[in-house]
């Protein structure tokens, strides 16, 4: 009964396309907010259960951020524009190697160490390069022959960030270390910070990214997905709406590959973004849903929790079970998961929840 | 002389290996044709059959059996685990997608070798198993042309003898009997084909069980190469680039792509490699599949595709 | 419309072929502003590739297609698309994991003109393009009685409406010439003289030419200004309706003789 928007009319057009019409999500969505701005810290900073130990927050919601900013940069290109990727590791890795680069300085060109964020951004920025570079076959590569090249993408730079020097400043053991997390001369240096610095790339971006797939340019993306050659018929030029989506998607996984090396991983090699990674992103989007910005982070938080949930819930109830196991399970349990939901609901966790409100929203009734 | 030799070798060498390339290639290209699936689970195949036969074969030779009979109880044994999986696939992972695009086959089956590369381990263990079938030693050719002749691994040609003859045999199978015609009109359309009578469930249990086989050959190669391990999966990437060279619905095209993928990636790792860093084996194979694409969409093999609306 | 009809679009003996296979060959006819054309003509006929042809997605290899004055070489598709020349499907071509609305306001694409750094933030000129093009889109949303489906995904609608959201998405570009293949193809009777009436409702209000294929002979005969009959890639007849109709070689490819 809570749930309706009965009585709430819209006077302008305006009004009806705002981002959450219905008075009672916007209502949520400022609580969510609220929660993960306010709340979470506070009781991160005392410490109050489960917040006991920094376990939870450089493990789960560190990891789950950061995660979903890269699911949604690859839904946009996935499941937005229906170029299948699998190669948005190697974007991370552009993204992050870059970034390092900048922040670190480049003094073959005298360039100095830039402020992070603004090594951040041009890491994303780079990483929208070499993607528009990698979606030029896209115009005549289609489908499953389109999944082949962006593998090429990721193994190239597998290899790249491995054997060229330069990318790692010549560091001997070929890993390298994050700069000084300075964000406006604000060092950034306990978990609890990382966490706010990621929050609020992730809510800025995720912003940005849903005003862009309800805009035009979303709606032109979608039109390429859905029927291209019907798209190019109503005006809709392939080219720019193909190559957006690659620039716009790689942009923001390379966004998320800086903050993964900076904030979460610290010091890092080639190997935390190899194919695992991109087909861990691919999951996301399939589950949490094609086609969804919720369902991006949806997707991110399945994929990260269930395999916690397999290691405490045996944990509880006394059930020996090998780290091994795990693994093995965890294997098993996604790629069951991904042809369950393939099957039965194509568009994925955010559909669920789609068809939930609904439901709400007639509740008691069944029309 | 003595370079023109050293060529050869590394020809002959990248040749014979990218024979293997091609047995992989083949199983996607068998699924692909017989019913439009671009199967990622080809390579979890591969380590599904290996770990299945070395494991059976380990566990009859320690109570004493001859080699022999062991291996063949063990292929046997692997077969049978080939059609379990294929019954598997086609029921709760394919069946329910019928009619569905392509993409969606493509995801799904990414699901699946998650699954099989999940239970396979589970079922068999995860180490490495090292698996002797065939020698392994090298022999020794053209010893009088070339100063100290060339090395050919006597395994690799084990492997091109056994490829070149499963080829031959698909290739009848397809073109001459009644289940391979059914495949290719499943290949076509589903619907289609299923209006005209064609048991879609069935043919595509067989078109797997074939692909499993065709795993199972190319596991017991690179087993005894390699040791059976999770490793041999990335085969299975490997396989990807062959297909879009030798395009998705030939099988001279696999064979061609994988001897092309072989052959130019170790004289690409030999002459190019030490200018620019080596361990470009890695990525060799898709910035050439990537440059094949580029020029011609469809692959070499692949039919041109005219677009209507 | 003047006395002096102009013409808006001319073909001059366009010969298209797939490799050994002529699809059309030698056609010639011409399109005139305001007014409604029909191409007719058995299956086959090359009616479709004819619309092909015209909004640029095939090329023809002989022959000139000229347009508002215009003759064109390869051109892309979207670029007819920009100089104003819409189409419909003969089969339905809606993108449909998209709503209605969002179908039609892709119409609007090529005249919305605010950038994309703009549309990350919704604000300025994307959120006035977004709230100007709506309401064109709405107009035409109650021009063809479709605001019931407004936000329902089009991939859920019945097959009549879907054709109705794709005249819709089509009205949206507010084209100078509108392709209609086969507008009322598996409709029913009531479906159908929905759709006579927005189509001649379209050329009187908006003024739009309309070029349409369609073999539903009443519907074509009543709504058409001028008839052209294809046969086997040939133009056989031109003319007006009455013309056409007892033209004795289009009854004899074609209209048969009545029992």
């Amino acid at each position: 009964m809570l749930y309706r928007e009965t009585g709430q009319y819209k006077t302008s057009y305006a009004a009806d396309s705002v981002i959450f019409p219905i008075r009672q999500d916007r209502i949520g969505v400022m609580i969510v907010l609220a929660i993960a701005f306010v709340f979470m810290p506070l009781m991160m900073a005392f410490k109050i259960p489960p917040f006991r130990n920094d376990y939870i927050l450089l493990a789960i919601l560190l990891p789950f951020l950061i995660l979903s900013l890269a699911a949604i940069g690859a839904n946009i290109l996935i499941g937005y524009c229906g170029q299948i990727s699998l190669g948005s590791g190697a974007f991370m890795a552009i993204g992050a190697y870059m970034a390092y680069k900048f922040g670190t300085g480049i003094s073959e060109i005298g360039l100095p160490p830039l402020p992070i964020v603004v090594s951040i951004l041009l890491g994303g920025f780079s990483a929208a390069f070499v993607g528009i570079l990698f979606g030029l076959p896209s115009l005549r590569i289609k489908g499953l022959y389109l999944a082949v090249a962006t593998l090429a993408a990721q193994f190239f730079f597998d290899w790249v960030f491995l054997r060229v020097k330069w990318f790692t400043n010549y560091a001997p053991s070929g890993s390298v270390s994050a700069p000084e997390l300075k964000f406006f001369g604000y060092l950034v240096s306990t978990p609890i910070e990382k966490y706010l610095v990621a929050l609020i790339f992730v809510t800025i971006f995720a912003l940005i990214a849903k005003n862009l797939v309800r805009g035009n340019i979303g709606r032109q993306w979608m039109a390429i997905r859905d029927m291209d050659i019907a798209a190019e018929l109503m005006g809709i030029r392939p080219l720019v709406a193909k190559l957006t989506a690659f620039a716009v998607s790689s942009f923001i996984i390379g966004v998320a590959g800086a903050l993964w090396a900076f904030l979460r991983l610290g010091t890092w090699e080639p190997l935390a973004f190899d194919i695992n990674r991109s087909l861990e992103l691919l999951f996301m989007v399939i589950i949490g849903g094609l086609g969804s910005i919720l369902g991006s982070f949806l997707g991110a938080a399945f994929i990260l929790i269930l395999p916690i949930l397999l290691i405490v819930v045996p944990a509880e109830i006394g059930l020996p079970i090998t780290t091994e196991t795990v693994s093995h399970l965890q294997f098993i349990i996604f790629g069951a998961m991904i042809c369950f939901l393939l099957i039965k609901e194509p568009l994925g966790f955010a559909r669920l929840w789609q068809i939930g409100k609904e439901k709400l929203r007639m509740w008691p009734f069944p029309y | 002389m003595q370079e023109l030799g050293s060529f050869l070798e590394v020809l002959i060498s990248g040749l014979l290996a990218g024979v293997l390339y091609s047995l992989v290639a083949l199983g996607f290209v068998l699924i692909f044709k017989a019913s439009g699936v671009f199967n990622f689970a080809q390579g979890a195949m591969v380590l599904l059959a290996g770990l299945a036969l070395v494991r059976c074969l380990d566990f009859l030779v320690a109570r004493g059996m001859p080699f022999w009979a062991a291996v063949a109880l063990g292929m046997i044994f692997a077969a049978a685990v080939m059609a379990i999986c294929a019954f598997m696939v086609e029921r709760y992972v394919l069946g329910p997608l019928v009619n569905q695009n392509a993409l969606t086959m493509f995801m799904a089956t990414i699901g699946a070798t998650f699954v099989i590369e999940g239970v396979a381990q589970m079922i068999f263990g995860s180490d490495v198993y090292p698996l002797r079938l065939f020698p392994t030693d090298a022999w020794i050719a053209g010893e009088g042309v070339f100063p100290g002749g060339i090395l050919i691994n006597k395994l690799d040609v084990w492997g091109g003898v056994i490829a070149g003859l499963l080829v031959v045999a698909l290739a009848l199978f397809f073109q001459h009997t009644k289940t391979g015609r059914a495949l290719r009109a499943v290949a076509d359309d589903h619907a289609a084909a299923q209006s005209v009578g064609i048991p879609i469930a069935w043919i595509w249990f067989v078109v797997w069980l074939v692909a499993g086989l065709v795993a199972l050959v190319a596991a017991a190669i690179w087993g005894t190469k390699l040791g059976v391990q999770f490793s041999i999966t990335f085969l299975a990437l490997k396989a990807l680039p062959v297909l879009i060279i030798g395009g998705f619905t030939s099988v001279p095209g696999a064979i061609v792509g994988g001897l092309i993928v072989g052959a130019g990636e170790k004289l690409a790792e030999v002459y190019l490699g030490p200018f620019i860093g080596g361990g470009i084996e890695y990525w060799f194979a898709y910035v050439l599949a990537l440059a094949v694409l580029m020029v011609r969409p469809q692959g070499l093999y692949g039919e041109k595709i005219i677009e209507r609306i | 419309m003047s006395d002096t009809p102009q013409t808006l679009l001319s073909v001059e003996n366009v010969t298209l072929k797939f490799g050994g296979v002529t699809a059309i060959s030698g056609v010639s006819f011409d399109i005139r502003k305001g007014e409604i054309r029909a191409i007719i003509g058995p299956n086959g006929a090359g009616k479709t590739s004819m619309l092909n042809c015209i909004n640029g997605f095939y090329h023809p290899q002989e022959g000139r297609i000229t347009y508002k004055g215009e003759t064109r070489e390869r051109m892309r598709p979207h670029v007819a698309a920009s100089q104003g020349i819409a189409r419909t499907f003969q089969n339905v071509a809606l993108f449909r994991g998209m709503t209605t609305l969002d179908n039609i306001m892709t119409g609007r694409t090529l005249k919305m003109k605010a950038n994309i750094f703009w549309q990350m933030l919704r604000i300025g000129p994307a959120l006035k393009d977004e709230i100007q093009h709506r309401e064109y889109c709405e107009e035409i949303i109650d021009f063809l009685e479709i605001e019931h489906i407004r936000k329902v995904p089009v991939g859920r609608l019945p097959y009549g409406l879907q054709k109705r959201v794709e005249l819709a998405r089509a009205l949206a570009m507010q084209p100078d010439l509108l392709l209609l293949d086969e507008p009322m193809a598996g409709m029913n009777l009531e479906e159908k003289q929905d759709m006579c009436r927005f189509i001649l409702d379209v050329n009187k209000t908006y003024g739009t030419t309309i070029a349409l294929i369609e073999h539903d002979m009443g519907v074509v005969m009543d709504l058409s200004d001028r008839v052209v009959v294809l046969e086997y890639g040939r133009k056989i007849a031109d003319g007006t309706p009455d013309e056409v109709k007892s033209d004795q070689k289009v009854i004899d490819a074609y209209l048969g003789v009545p029992h």
